[in-house]
């Protein structure tokens, strides 16, 4: 029987998933940790957790998604909804570690990473050549899809220092993510 | 545009993921923490349930409902004196004026606790 339960689940949307969680159906939540489990905790790496923290944020994020799947409307994608509760979650416990201050008043000045100079490099690579901030900011933002509002809000940082860290970090990961050869990337973007 | 473009294809790399070797083991974990705290809370609310049953059932034995049912005795007797000399006096009313009312309301404290306590168990 469980593993019908199993299979059927596997066939399911993720709304559907939240519905039967909604109602106490704990292998329904669980289909939703295999598919988007990955997804959570490599946005906590990216956004500078180490692998074992976060894991273990990630696990508290899932358990407080589904003491929380009933707010779910599903107006969003689940992962988006995951991710929010995830980046939070980390930022709580950095604050709790005092470990935030330290990160957001770091200047950024730093280059952290030389970059690959070959030109396209991946995500993970382009984020270490950011401060702790940058990449915390960028990663809120674009990763777990908050607004800069929500960012500097969760950061307990003022509006305009989020942007800059954001402008910031994005230019960093515009050099070291775009090939060396600007045409071909205009090229690239043009066919979509 | 061409900030806009970045912005997107930054989403895309995010939302981009592979999964890890451990997703299976990861996920399992989770249902597995699920199952403990679904566990965890059904034994308290078995358990509350239990020292509630077992809390008023003491209340009704100790409390002055004993005096209140001595006088619901007496008020009985009285009635049966009456009634007696009306009709022949009833067995009902001869139990009730006998003190059996206090053990009928324990017994049924102890049958409510007997129904959570099975309701637990089948839970679990």
């Amino acid at each position: 029987m469980p593993g019908a339960n199993h299979s059927s689940f596997a066939s399911q949307h993720d709304v559907e998933l939240c519905g039967h969680a909604a109602a106490g159906e704990r292998r329904a939540f669980g289909e939703l940790v295999r598919r988007h489990g990955s997804g959570v905790r490599h946005l906590l790496r990216r956004m500078g957790a180490q692998a074992a923290e976060a894991d273990d944020v990630a696990q508290d994020a899932f358990l407080a998604a589904f003491e929380r799947i009933a707010e779910f409307r599903g107006e969003g994608t689940f992962a988006g909804w995951v991710k929010r509760i995830a980046a939070r979650q980390y930022l709580r416990r950095l604050q709790r570690e005092k470990r935030l201050s330290a990160y957001a008043q770091e200047s950024g000045e730093e280059e952290a990473h030389d970059g690959d100079t070959d030109g396209r490099i991946d995500l993970d690579e382009g984020l270490k050549a950011l401060s702790p901030a940058e990449r915390l900011c960028v990663s809120m933002c674009y990763g777990a899809g908050l607004s800069h509002g929500e960012a500097a809000e969760a950061l307990n940082l003022p509006l305009g220092t989020v942007k800059s860290h954001v402008k910031r970090g994005l230019e960093k990961l515009r050099t070291r993510l775009a090939p060396t050869d600007g045409v071909a990337l205009e090229g690239r973007r043009g066919n979509g | 545009m061409a900030e806009i473009d970045f912005e997107r294809r930054l989403e895309r790399l995010f939302a981009d993921a592979p999964e890890f070797p451990d997703a299976q083991a990861f996920a399992e974990g989770i249902e597995r923490r699920l199952d403990r705290g679904w566990t965890a809370r059904r034994w308290f609310i078995g358990a509350a349930g239990l020292t509630g049953g077992v809390v008023g059932a003491s209340q009704l034995v100790v409390s002055n409902l004993m005096q209140q049912v001595q006088s619901a005795e007496q008020s009985a007797r009285v009635l049966s004196q009456g009634l007696s000399r009306v009709t022949p006096s009833t067995d009902m009313v001869s139990a009730l004026s006998g003190g059996y009312g206090v053990w009928i309301a324990v017994g049924l404290a102890v049958l409510a606790m007997g129904f959570v306590l099975s309701r637990v168990i089948e839970e679990i």
